[in-house]
């Protein structure tokens, strides 16, 4: 499609003022700030805002690996393998862990934990004091590209989001702070896995991306029709159509999380 | 409408009925009925779910208060203009078609997206003019959160557009006994047959 019309425009407001103290330090360390924004949905129908406004949150810098998640489960029984509910996670649930509470070897513990639903990342990020980040956060903090908080002006980032998105994913998945860091010091925002949002069931993608023709509209309720605001962002469309594909219960090889948390 | 005779004949036995035995538990709203069955939840109940809901009447509940009978559930918002009068209309149309000896097993759920606008009172205001009768029907209001969790369980998509309105899937949704999803119809022009038929397969509902 037209690749060469990017459209993606991000203002950034001022941020809010943060304070802190002692206690969150650490937590700090391994979070950043991003800045309130417009967000800019890639798909709205007429009735919807061209712009969102998202106030300024903290997003964890890396995704969740499975070294984390492991202290997770012996915290919380209930989310272990053996003990999770069916409805909750799927049946591929953490299928990559050769035990309960084994991920297996050492340099897996850095590596993004994946097959984990959507209950579980929420249940995660709600131990560790935060929240899944929304569709518009999450795609706030990633439309930054290596320099700005906008990739529309990199071509090299843009470049290497499409190569990452065309390339199958690899049997063996690096470290979660392998990479190079985006504007905000996020890593692996795009290039190792898809992430889940709280929203993710806002997504309203056809199975074919290529327009709204797809769209069972018996399925859906409201007056206008479904369009893209840019339809040359071939990675936005791919998120937003995984995300609309997805159930909360499903499990992914390639599939993980990150936690953000209010200011 | 025919119903509405009724809704105020079992008003009145229900206030006569409070607190007295099991035989008049059916007048009761389905939220505020006597306790539930006990006993742990299967692995695919939606009653699995801890968080608490606020009915039309007032009343603070979990799901599990539902346990016991069928119940066809939809989301809806109070203030929809386009479906969600369509798929009540629809519910309403199938309480119309139960057979006799399904009745007293099949209770109605209407859980509102709409967590800002929908209040108690507002869901009330929509009891009333739609004539949902209050022996079978429930109306539940949540946090903006669990309205979400609820809705990745029964699968709908949700998204608030800039009139206020919703874009949601239209899903009509059978949940067994137990809590656990028997039977889904999506879409608006079905007809009941296929809900009544799916209802007839439910174990422990049949003659």
């Amino acid at each position: 499609m037209n690749a060469h019309c990017l459209l993606w425009v991000t203002l950034l407001l001022p941020a809010f003022q943060l304070d802190l103290d002692a206690g969150t330090e650490v937590a700090l360390q391994k979070t950043v700030e991003i800045p309130a924004g417009d967000f800019k949905p890639l798909f709205r129908s007429e009735d919807d805002l061209k712009k969102i406004p998202v106030r300024g949150f903290r997003l964890d810098k890396t995704p969740v690996s499975n070294s984390d998640y492991l202290k997770f489960v012996r915290a919380n029984p209930k989310w272990q393998r053996d003990q999770v509910k069916r409805i909750f996670a799927d049946s591929n649930y953490l299928n990559n862990w050769p035990g309960n509470l084994d991920f297996g070897d050492e340099t897996n513990g850095n590596q993004p934990v994946v097959f984990v639903s959507w209950f579980a990342a929420k249940a995660y990020s709600q131990w560790k004091g935060g929240r899944l980040a929304t569709n518009a956060e999450w795609e706030l903090a990633g439309a930054a590209g290596y320099k700005s908080s906008d990739a529309k002006n990199e071509p090299e980032f843009q470049k290497d989001i499409q190569t990452w998105y065309f390339t199958p994913s690899p049997e063996t998945l690096h470290a979660v702070d392998a990479g190079r860091a985006n504007f905000y010091g996020l890593k692996n925002m795009h290039g190792l896995i898809w992430e889940w949002t709280s929203d993710f069931n806002s997504a309203f993608v056809s199975g074919d991306a290529r327009g709204d023709n797809g769209l069972d509209r018996q399925l859906f309720c409201g007056s206008g029709s479904l369009g893209a605001s840019d339809r040359s962002d071939y990675a936005a469309f791919m998120r937003y159509g995984f995300r609309s594909s997805l159930k909360a219960s499903y499990t992914v090889h390639n599939l993980g999380f990150r936690c953000a948390y209010d200011l | 409408m025919k119903a509405q005779l009724p809704i105020l004949l079992i008003v009145g036995i229900l206030s006569l009925a409070h607190g007295e035995s099991d035989k008049k538990d059916a007048t009761k709203p389905p939220c505020c009925r006597d306790a539930p069955p006990a006993g742990p939840y299967t692995d695919q109940s939606l009653y699995l779910l801890d968080s608490m809901w606020t009915s039309d009447v007032g009343k603070e509940i979990k799901l599990g208060a539902l346990r016991g009978r069928i119940q066809i559930v939809a989301m809806f918002f109070a203030q929809c203009e386009y479906a969600c009068p369509i798929i009540v209309g629809q519910m309403k149309k199938l309480e119309a078609a139960l057979p006799d000896f399904m009745r007293d097993q099949v209770d109605f759920l209407l859980i509102s997206m709409d967590s800002e606008r929908d209040t108690v009172a507002a869901l009330h205001d929509y009891r009333t003019k739609t004539n949902l009768d209050v022996a079978h029907w429930t109306l539940l209001r949540g946090g903006e959160d669990d309205v979400r969790e609820l809705a990745a369980l029964l699968g709908i998509n949700y998204k608030r557009d800039g009139k206020g309105q919703f874009t949601h899937t239209n899903l009509i949704t059978v949940l067994n006994q137990d809590g656990e999803v028997a039977f889904q119809q999506t879409g608006l022009d079905t007809a009941t047959d296929q809900i009544l038929s799916a209802l007839k397969k439910i174990p422990e509902i049949s003659k």
